[in-house]
């Protein structure tokens, strides 16, 4: 500990403190462009210069550390003229175009030239210019060096929290520009996070190019609609058009970065494409005649010929209005949240990743001494949940261990990085408990052990050597505290959860603290079990009375059993593996009722379509994959006679009981707090101040340990794939590409034009002994189905392996897969052969 | 003025046998009679020409190789106490503006107006700038919000002339509304 | 795309260097002389990759130092002059324009017989000899017009 004096008044903080952090501790500000609490500091912007008694030079704050005894001056006078000064350096070269500049309003240099800066310039020597015109750096940053402070920031950003560097600092001095190599279009993650740090308008986003100014704006704080990582942004409209979203420094758990898909995706609310009316039978028709047709649908039939189908992209409220009204009006456990994993998977999953227990924050996983990240691609399905990964694994001593099929951008982060075969988690978790039991026993017997027969076929059925698993197990045995992140492949191929949580027992055996973070693809796919949507347990996964989920509705419905199924938001054609048979098992059902934004698959073949809202249209409340509950708020107006989908469902409620309710989102969430032990006190408060010691772990909002106990999974028959095949055979995996992910981002006109066909990836290898090139089109023909891709390569990725997105329409790639059985195996061959 | 009291005033009783006051007062009112005449016959005749200080109806201006000054910054609009201006930017890299931004709808609602001309002190490129038409009255809402082209077409009064003058006018009434053309040749000093 | 030999000769220097990355300069020092004065976009791409570097870090190692020529063709002999504040104090600013005139060429070109190009660098580390410029790679120091005259007739 050190005590200091900041401008007379005195402090005492940890050694090592900044005395930006120490000042700004007392409550003193300091100006800063460079700094930023998640970089690495370097010093170069000068404008938090400060005095230091007895040190004849002002010293740059944001580098510099206290030590004890300093007294130390932030507003002295020459201090003060010493930030004019800085300024007008600044502005020597800055080209003052801020009327035209769209960061004019909201940028920093301009507000501190307000603040501190000179009143008028002395330079009267023609600006130097980077270039006449602003170029296009990709898809979405435009880029005018001219107006560059040299902060380095999005440098910095791109690689320490990215880990793309694919930005550099060329020349030097005033002449110094980040921009790319050679100032070529740009190939990366199009996050966007560049632009958002960029404290003048040099990085511009090429979407949101001349459209607003910051005082046209209306905002509101809300939750990425994505992936489960639940990114707190603020999304703002203009005449009615949502414009842009935006990360907030130290606000939420992502602090300022965002995903591509967060910070350019959230545009499919303005598509043309919206259900604005109700239909029956695909005729425009009143809301009335509409619920009075569900009416009809539904009244007089059984509970048990009656389903319901909600997507985990709903807000809490309407997930436990749903289940509410499935199980109390219609009387029907029949209830899923999802079409791509079956129930049981998701209830193996819970027990594995003991989602029952309570969040588990993300900071406090990475605490660990050894995070093993198993069966999630966290780099294209979590984008910022990597960012914190590779953060915090950056700054610390720890190892981190990615086990995954495919190669991906955290593996340069990684200590360890296992290539298995696809769907075989568990043999990769079995192997590792194996050998780290093995260490309790002796030399001779651990050779043993090893060389036992077991073993071999584990390894052969992951598809990975014996040094690597060894490797791993010496690294979790040799650690006091684990965490394990733990993705969707585990709900494609519940087997490995067994795997799961067999580790996290043996290591809890051997008295270390063990914590399983899962990671999930749906905003709130946890919310939706914590409510209730799933056949086999109710809100606060209390047990219920077991009903069909998903697949077992198709089967039925396939036999005719099904009179009434209500699906909300769920697209169960398109997402459900085997289309076909999802297809003909829904054109059987007597009467569907689609509740959805756009047009699905589904959505065809409904009797009744009734318009819901998007996300920045109703207010709300999603749960995170750490369990995290945290709220969305409405910004825009319903689009023509869409209703929230709270709405509707009450409506559809109070159909058939008057009473049925509660009337709004802040009632079902007062209902939801009492009857759900989970979210009791969970605390809605939006963290909305700027924490500027970043802190943005807002523990308020995770929710508690249910109040009953899961009961342990059954095991599941392993599907995973042999490593022999033929020469253009691959085992096919699938899961979110990096700009897409569920149906959303395929109306964001933003992502579309980052990607817009399906793209296949495999191994560089592969690609090279095949004669292929990354870009050509090639034809992957499955079983069942065949598609036209453009390939894709990757390094070092498992080779044998073959990746294709779920989202794209073009490539359906639900028809590659065939119920009941596992992988697939497709071969690819050169689309004109 | 009398210094005498209670007697009779000779002058006094002089100024009354020569009714002196009445023709002071008669001089006055024939003195109008004769004098140049200080209302304008508006608008029948005579049209008022404003100084260029005048705040009028606001005008979007070009540079002199034609190419408009606005650059949609929407400065005006954050300057405007009454919300009365609309402006949405827009990219034109086509050499419109002075800027590859310019404005898509620029907009200005003459009633809400009142005519302080901050939008004129807060625009950076002196695009907009409070003209000298003055006439307002129309028959409907629609049109009292002028939008860019119509702002954007040449003044009828140009810069080059002062101002403070009455114009020779022609008042013309039609089917479109009614309209004073001014005759910009023949003005005449303002008579006081 | 870098000749053999040149490749050969990073992979040889490679191991005077604790990592790969730290061999950047000498590699494009290399790869510049490989091809002749100055750098083009492929030799930093082919840099990068030997050195397991991202093209964009080798970019701006390149264009942060004066040495580096890059995309920009180089007469035979490269004329540095330096501009710094002691050749500065000392004529340097002087020297610069009377090399200006005698070349017949403006800072940054390069003569049309392709023989010179003239450019400005930062301090060369012999202040003590300011003025002072670098020809190719040999210094040429206390610098008056009457030795740049006699300089540049020595090299045409």
């Amino acid at each position: 500990m050190a005590t200091i004096k900041i401008n007379g008044k005195e402090i005492t903080v940890e050694d090592n403190t900044l005395i930006l952090d120490a000042a700004r501790k007392a409550g003193y500000e300091i100006p800063t462009f460079c700094y930023q609490a998640d970089l690495m500091g370097i010093g170069s912007c000068r404008m938090c210069l400060v005095e230091i008694e007895g040190q004849r030079k002002l010293q740059p704050s944001c580098i510099t550390p206290v030590l004890h005894g300093m007294s130390i001056n932030t507003d002295s006078s020459t201090v003060a003229s010493a930030r004019a000064g800085v300024l007008e350096f600044l502005l020597a070269n800055h080209a003052l175009d801020c009327p035209v500049c769209d960061k004019g309003g909201e940028c920093e240099l301009q507000d501190m030239v307000h603040k501190y800066g000179p009143r008028t310039g002395r330079h009267a020597e023609p600006k130097f210019k980077f270039h006449e015109k602003d170029y296009v750096l990709s898809q979405v940053i435009i880029k005018n060096s001219n107006r560059c402070v040299q902060c380095m920031k999005c440098v910095r950003v791109c690689r320490e929290v990215v880990g793309r560097n694919v930005l550099g600092a060329l020349g030097r001095g005033d002449h110094q520009e980040p921009t790319s190599f050679n100032r070529t279009f740009l190939d990366c993650d199009m996050d966007g996070n560049c632009i958002e740090v960029c404290p003048v308008g040099c990085f511009m986003r090429l979407p949101y190019r001349y459209k607003s100014r910051p005082w046209d704006l209306k905002g509101a704080d809300t939750i990425c609609p994505y992936c489960a990582t639940g990114c707190r942004m603020v999304i703002e409209e203009r005449d009615g058009q949502l414009l842009r979203a935006r990360a907030q420094l130290g606000v939420g758990l992502n602090s300022e970065t965002l995903c591509a898909r967060g910070r350019f995706g959230c545009d499919f609310v303005n598509s043309a494409e919206r259900i604005t009316k109700p239909l029956i039978r695909h005729q425009a028709a009143t809301w009335a005649e509409a619920l009075a047709s569900v009416k009809d649908g539904f009244s007089g039939k059984e509970g048990k010929h009656i389903g319901g189908v909600a997507a985990a992209t709903l807000t809490n409220e309407e997930l436990y209005l749903f289940q509410k009204l499935m199980r109390t009006v219609f009387g029907s456990p029949n209830i899923d949240s999802s079409s791509r994993w079956n129930s049981d998977a998701a209830s193996a999953f819970i027990h594995a990743a003991s989602m029952n227990e309570g969040g588990v924050s993300i900071f406090d996983c990475m605490e660990a001494d050894t995070v093993l990240i198993i069966g999630s691609h966290i780099s294209d399905e979590n984008p910022v949940s990597e960012y914190i990964v590779r953060r915090i694994s950056s700054n610390r001593r720890m190892n981190l261990i990615i086990a995954s099929p495919r190669a991906m951008k955290l593996d340069s982060s990684a200590n360890v990085k296992l290539r298995h075969l696809p769907a075989a988690e568990k043999a990769v978790l079995d192997a590792i408990t194996l050998v780290i039991n093995a260490g309790k026993l002796s030399e001779a017997e651990k050779l043993k052990a090893i060389k036992d027969s077991k073993m071999v076929d584990l390894l052969t059925a992951a598809g990975v050597g014996v040094d690597e698993i060894t490797d791993i197990a010496k690294r979790l045995s040799a650690s006091q505290s684990v965490a394990i992140v733990a993705g969707t492949e585990f709900l494609r191929f519940p087997d490995g959860t067994s795997g799961l949580a067999l580790l996290k027992d043996v290591l809890k055996n051997l008295g270390k603290k063990v914590t399983v973070m899962p990671t999930l693809d749906r905003c709130n796919q946890r919310g939706a079990w914590e409510m209730g949507v799933h056949p086999s347990f109710g809100p606060g996964y209390a047990t219920a009375e077991k009903g069909m989920d998903t697949e077992a509705l198709l089967e039925a419905a396939m036999r005719g059993e099904i009179d009434a199924l209500y699906v909300v938001g769920e697209d169960i054609i398109s997402d459900y593996p085997d289309r076909e048979f999802a297809r003909t098992a829904l054109s059987k059902v007597r009467f569907l009722v689609v509740q959805d934004i756009f047009m699905s698959e589904t959505a065809k073949l409904a009797h009744v379509i009734l318009p819901g809202a998007s996300f920045s249209e109703k207010e709300g409340m999603f749960t995170n994959q750490e369990g995290r509950a945290q709220s969305i708020r409405k910004l825009l107006a319903l689009p023509g006679k869409a209703k929230r989908d709270l709405d509707i469902i009450r409506a559809v409620g109070e159909l058939f009981d008057g009473s049925f309710g509660p009337k709004n989102a802040v009632l079902v969430l007062d209902e939801i707090r009492q009857v759900n032990p989970m979210y009791s006190d969970v605390s809605l408060l939006f963290n909305n101040k700027k924490n500027s010691d970043n802190r943005l772990d807002n523990r308020a909002a995770l929710v508690k340990c249910a109040a009953g106990v899961l009961p342990a999974a059954g095991e599941f028959a392993s599907k995973a794939v042999s490593s022999r095949m033929e020469e253009h055979s691959f085992a096919l995996v699938t899961g979110s590409h990096l700009f897409h992910l569920g149906r959303f981002s395929r109306k964001s006109e933003t992502l579309l034009g980052l990607i817009k066909g399906a793209t296949v990836e495999i191994c560089e290898d592969d690609a090279a002994r095949l004669g292929f090139v990354s870009g050509e089109k090639v034809k992957v023909k499955g079983k069942n189905h065949e598609v036209l891709a453009t390939l894709k390569t990757s390094t070092g990725s498992k080779s044998r392996v073959a990746f294709i997105p779920e989202s794209f329409e073009d490539a359906e790639v639900n028809r590659f897969f065939r119920r009941g059985e596992g992988v697939p195996r497709v071969s690819i061959t050169r689309a004109n052969q | 003025m009398s210094d005498k009291k209670g007697g009779i005033d000779i002058l006094d009783l002089i100024k009354k046998v020569l009714f002196t006051d009445f023709v002071k007062g008669l001089r006055i009112t024939l003195g109008y009679n004769v004098s140049k005449s200080i209302t304008h016959r508006y608008p029948d005749e005579e049209k008022w020409i404003p100084y260029r200080r005048f705040r009028g109806v606001h005008t979007l201006n070009r540079d002199e190789h034609g190419r408009e000054l606005c650059v949609a910054c929407e400065l005006c609009v954050k300057a405007c106490p009454t919300s009365c201006i609309t402006v949405v930017p827009m990219e034109d890299d086509t050499g419109r503006g002075i800027a590859d931004r310019v404005a898509k709808i620029w907009k200005v609602n003459l009633v809400r107006c009142l005519y302080c001309g901050y939008c004129e002190d807060a625009c950076p490129t002196r695009a907009v700038r409070l003209g000298r038409e003055y006439e307002l009255a129309c028959a409907d809402f629609k049109c009292t919000v002028r939008n860019r082209e119509e702002l954007l077409l040449p003044q009828p009064v140009p810069e080059s002339i002062e101002g403070g003058l009455v114009a020779k006018a022609k008042f013309e009434r039609s089917l479109s509304g009614i309209k004073v053309t001014a005759d910009l040749s023949a003005t005449k000093k303002r008579a006081w | 795309m870098l000749s053999d030999k040149a490749k050969k000769e990073i992979e040889a220097a490679l191991k005077k260097y604790p990592n790969k990355r730290s061999a950047v300069m000498d590699a494009l020092r290399i790869a510049q002389h490989d091809r002749g004065g100055h750098l083009e976009r492929s030799d930093m791409e082919d840099v990068a990759a030997m050195l397991e570097m991202n093209p964009v870090e080798v970019n701006a190692a390149a264009a942060f130092y004066t040495m580096y020529n890059i995309r920009k063709p180089v007469g035979k002999y490269h004329v540095q002059v330096c501009r710094n504040i002691s050749c500065s104090l000392l004529g340097a600013e002087h020297i610069i324009k009377y090399m200006e005139k005698s070349l017949n060429i403006k800072t940054g070109e390069t003569t049309p017989d392709n023989r010179f190009t003239l450019s400005t660098v930062e301090c060369l580390g012999s202040c003590g000899t300011a003025p002072m410029m670098q020809i190719n790679d040999d210094y040429f120091e206390n610098l008056t017009e009457q030795k740049v005259d006699e300089i540049i007739k020595k090299l045409v």
